[in-house]
């Protein structure tokens, strides 16, 4: 029985998610990486291990891998929510529906400083813009199970995700590491460089199995911490070869320079907070792009008022007909 | 499947070949199959998940068994036990252990249905029999070479899951499946769960347990005596017993140890195998239940009742069912055992004959039959469906205990079981396909005497009396209040619970149909016994609809207060 082991994205499963979308690159990189972000945080305020938000992060990339961005109803959010529900589910740590709705609520209202540039002042804490009333309750749960169901059958019940941490303090063990005086600092930079790859739109989890990430992740931390790693070229004894090991070394480092360019250059993301449709949509529609099958995205939106009068009156005429 | 296939490529030597090898196939993530996928050729009847249909698969043409799971409007989602079972079998991949081959999903034809829930199907090889149906055909006789057969191939798979750090948690025969080429397989992974510690070792029996799980657990009829007094911290050691139960079982025909109460049980397990002493078992008198027992000592019988079967099947016997879990047999070296090295030799799978499908649930499409409940564990299921592999600590903890339905177990397959003690009667509903060795004879009467309410355990978790309903509540639900579920939430993490702890007094869910259709009627027979033309569907929408202000309110209060802590 294998653990350590996860199934892995196919080249053609990568090339069509980039090369069909209707989404630019930048704005698909742009949500995924706020969503991942968003379950991280929530994952913090629900104090879920890490081991168990981070499988949330992993199940989201996966279904994210084969179904495009745009093509349901669910808020980008709603999918973060449901992944972690459902991770934390097959847990040792559930939470509640209601817990995770409060935190979404949360994180998703202005009050919050998730994803916020620093560049702005801090967000006033106004418990009202976070209150959770009984209908939005509701309505958040049955999106909730919706999307957990969805995500179910889109993955084909495939739950089980193999996460490096564990094999790289295993590795940095073997490499003798653990026991010199100063450990602390290249461990946590190692398990930090596994975090971050959560975050990579290169959805590296989704590309490399686990030992490869740890042995990318212990690479990166020493070449930080300038730790002496041995001459030779030691990956190979974990497996690894020195073409995927560069390829996950480039693709962790350069998040965070990415990231920094990204919540400039990305129109939704300037004033913090989490993407939402209706911003990728507004910003599809600035640059003239059009989304979804003839639905009119870019035209002109009907007036709630007027919709819900239209809606009562095919009822009404529904009803007329039927009796 | 996917783990499956990889973990077969990571054998290979070569980083650059591993890699390769490890390129999924465009299938990786492509989803459930549909259920149009499948052919159905007809419901083989109701198994412990509910319904199971026969179907040919149209990609591959082989025949399988397609388990039903329906989602209903459930608060918390998919069903928690259902997705531990589910994530188990993708890890599990061994010839004696059924395997889990696809995931079928149908869409509701029309969705202006406004619990548009899709129905979930767990596909897996269909196997002809199952060692409960097939020793209640009265056609069917085993020989000792064929039981030998079976032995060794169920000690084969139960010594892959030990050694995989897995608790099966329900042997029984009704459990174990046999196809019409020899081949046994375990199933059901309901109650199974990930253990921790070390794996037995040969010499060693079942090891020491390192932490404690819910006594509340396999099916009353093969219970060990540390569970039946008790026993938290117990080890692989349970699924022996069950292992020398099924044996007895082969040897006889029917079970050998059916109590009709815990109490009962206890009883009729020192008659056979002497009651305790601080030789045979020792520790017994510090197990929590044992002050309760009223003994008379006396030898056991186990020699004398087996003696037709000779020597070598009885110092097996008494290896498999020894009172004291600590020496009692495992799984590798009771499949060493000299049983099975002298003549007459274990069969070949392949040489084995073959019988007209037996399934222990038609008996089931009868009435009577279905009143005809077996012993039923005492948590029986109720108890977490599967454990997943998971880390370390199930925690799940707080789910477990939380009521158990001591009915439940009465409708395990091995309800089944129950017909072979039958003492009602009814005519099989017309439409309904009858077993072949139904055909000809007049419907065995009955049940069993149904089993009173095991007693009240009010150890651990599930203080309070056992109410079919408040088993049945918990039954199906998610973990969601794991740490805490109500009761001290501090010690919950240690303990193994999967089904949260909800209040006892819960009125009656609308889960009856989730039941049937996921798994089983058990919880039903009582009722059913008393109503012979029951309708499943309409008992259903009945139950459903009452039940459904009474739910509201008490998931109100739950969602304020037990997360709380």
């Amino acid at each position: 029985m294998s653990h350590m082991t996860n199934p892995l994205a196919t080249p053609d499963q990568l090339y069509q998610r980039r090369s069909f979308s209707a989404l630019p690159t930048e704005l698909q990189d742009a949500i995924f990486f706020s969503a991942q972000c968003l379950t991280q945080a929530a994952g913090v305020l629900l104090h879920l291990p890490q081991s168990t938000t981070a499988q949330a992060n992993v199940l989201l990339a996966r279904y994210w891998l084969v179904e495009p961005f745009m093509s349901d109803d669910y808020e980008f959010s709603d999918m973060s929510a449901a992944t972690l529900y459902l991770t934390a589910k097959i847990s040792p740590t559930p939470r509640s529906p209601r817990d995770v709705t409060n935190v979404y609520t949360y994180l998703l209202s202005p009050s919050s400083p998730f994803l916020r540039p620093s560049s702005l002042p801090r967000a006033p804490n106004i418990p009202k813009t976070y209150y959770l009333s009984q209908a939005s309750y509701q309505a958040f749960h049955a999106r909730l199970l919706a999307a957990e169901a969805h995500i179910l059958y889109t993955l084909s019940f495939n739950t089980h995700v193999a996460l490096p941490h564990a094999v790289c303090i295993t590795y940095l063990q073997a490499l003798d590491f653990l026991a010199q005086q100063r450990k602390e600092p290249l461990a946590k930079r190692a398990l930090a460089h596994l975090n971050t790859a959560l975050l990579s739109p290169q959805m590296l989890y989704l590309t490399s199995q686990p030992n490869a990430l740890a042995v990318a992740a212990i690479y990166s931390a020493a070449r930080d911490v300038g730790a002496k790693m041995p001459e030779c070229e030691w990956w190979e004894v974990f497996d690894v070869d020195r073409e995927e090991l560069g390829f996950l070394v480039v693709g962790m480092r350069s998040v965070l320079g990415w990231a920094r360019k990204m919540r400039v250059d990305v129109p939704g993301m300037k004033d913090g907070g989490m993407l939402r449709r209706a911003d990728v949509e507004g910003e599809m529609r600035r640059r003239g792009l059009f989304l979804g099958n003839g639905r009119a995205v870019g035209g002109e939106e009907e007036d709630p008022e007027a919709e819900m009068a239209r809606k009562m009156d095919e009822k009404m005429a529904e009803m007329e007909a039927r009796g | 499947m996917s783990v499956v296939e990889s973990r077969e490529a990571g054998n290979g030597p070569s980083p650059r070949s591993f890699a390769i090898a490890h390129q999924r196939p465009k299938a990786s993530f492509t989803g459930c199959s549909k259920i149009a996928d499948y052919e159905v050729l007809g419901k083989l009847g109701e198994g412990t998940f509910g319904e199971v249909h026969r179907a040919r698969s149209k990609r591959t043409g082989a025949t399988v068994a397609l388990k039903k799971i329906i989602m209903h409007n459930e608060k918390d989602g998919f069903p928690i036990t259902a997705l531990r079972e589910i994530k188990l079998l993708k890890l599990l991949s061994h010839r004696n252990v059924l395997r889990l081959e696809d995931m079928a999903v149908e869409h509701p034809a029309r969705s202006n249905d406004k619990r548009k829930r899709p129905i979930m199907y767990m596909v897996t090889p269909y196997m002809d029999h199952d060692l409960s149906g097939l020793l209640d055909n009265p056609s069917v006789h085993f020989t000792i070479p064929q039981i030998k057969c079976y032995m060794v191939q169920l000690l084969e798979g139960l010594r892959y899951l030990h050694d995989n750090h897995i608790l099966h948690r329900d042997m029984k025969a009704a459990n174990l499946l046999i196809n019409n080429k020899g081949i046994l397989q375990i199933a059901d992974f309901g109650l199974a769960r990930h253990y921790e510690g070390e794996v037995p070792k040969p010499g060693r029996g079942g090891g020491v347990a390192v932490r404690e799980y819910t006594s509340l657990v396999v099916t009353r009829w093969y219970r060990p005596p540390e569970l039946l007094m008790h026993l938290k911290k117990y080890t692989t050691a349970i699924d022996m017993w069950g292992v020398g139960c099924v044996f007895g079982e082969m040897l006889v025909g029917k079970p050998i140890l059916a109590g009709d109460s815990d109490t009962n049980q206890l009883d009729i397990i020192f008659d056979l195998c002497g009651t305790p002493t601080d030789e045979n078992m020792p520790g017994w008198r510090n197990l929590p239940n044992s002050d309760c027992l009223k003994i008379r000592p006396r030898p056991g019988n186990l020699s004398h009742r087996f003696k037709e079967h000779g020597p070598g099947a009885i110092s097996l016997l008494k290896e498999l069912l020894k009172l004291d879990y600590r020496a009692r047999i495992n799984a590798m070296d009771a499949a060493q055992h000299p049983y099975f090295k002298s003549a007459p030799f274990p069969a070949r799978s392949e040489d084995l004959p073959t019988f007209e499908e037996s399934h222990e649930f038609d008996r089931r499409k009868f009435n009577d039959r279905r009143a005809a409940l077996p012993p039923a564990p005492k948590g029986g299921e109720m108890i977490g469906r599967g454990p997943p592999p998971e880390g370390a600590n199930g925690p799940n903890a707080g789910f477990n205990n939380a009521g158990f339905n001591h009915a439940d177990g009465y409708g395990g397959r091995n309800g089944a079981n129950g017909s072979r003690h039958p003492f009602r009667r009814g005519p099989p509903p017309p439409d309904e396909r009858v077993p072949a060795w139904h055909r000809d004879r007049g419907l065995p009467a009955g049940l069993p005497p149904r089993p009173p309410p095991p007693v009240d355990y009010n150890s651990g978790w599930d203080a309070g009396p056992e109410h079919p309903d408040s088993f049945r509540d918990s039954r199906d639900r998610p973990p969601a209040r794991g740490r805490g579920g109500g009761v001290g939430a501090g010690r919950l993490e240690i303990l193994d619970t999967y089904i949260p702890s909800y209040d006892r007094e819960l009125p009656r869910r609308d889960d009856r149909r989730r039941r049937d259709d996921w798994d089983d009627r058990r919880h039903d027979w009582d009722r059913d016994r008393r109503r012979p033309e029951f309708d499943d569907r309409a008992r259903a929408s009945r139950t459903r609809s009452r039940s459904r202000s009474p739910i509201r309110d008490r998931e109100r209060e739950r969602d304020r207060d037990p997360y709380r802590r």
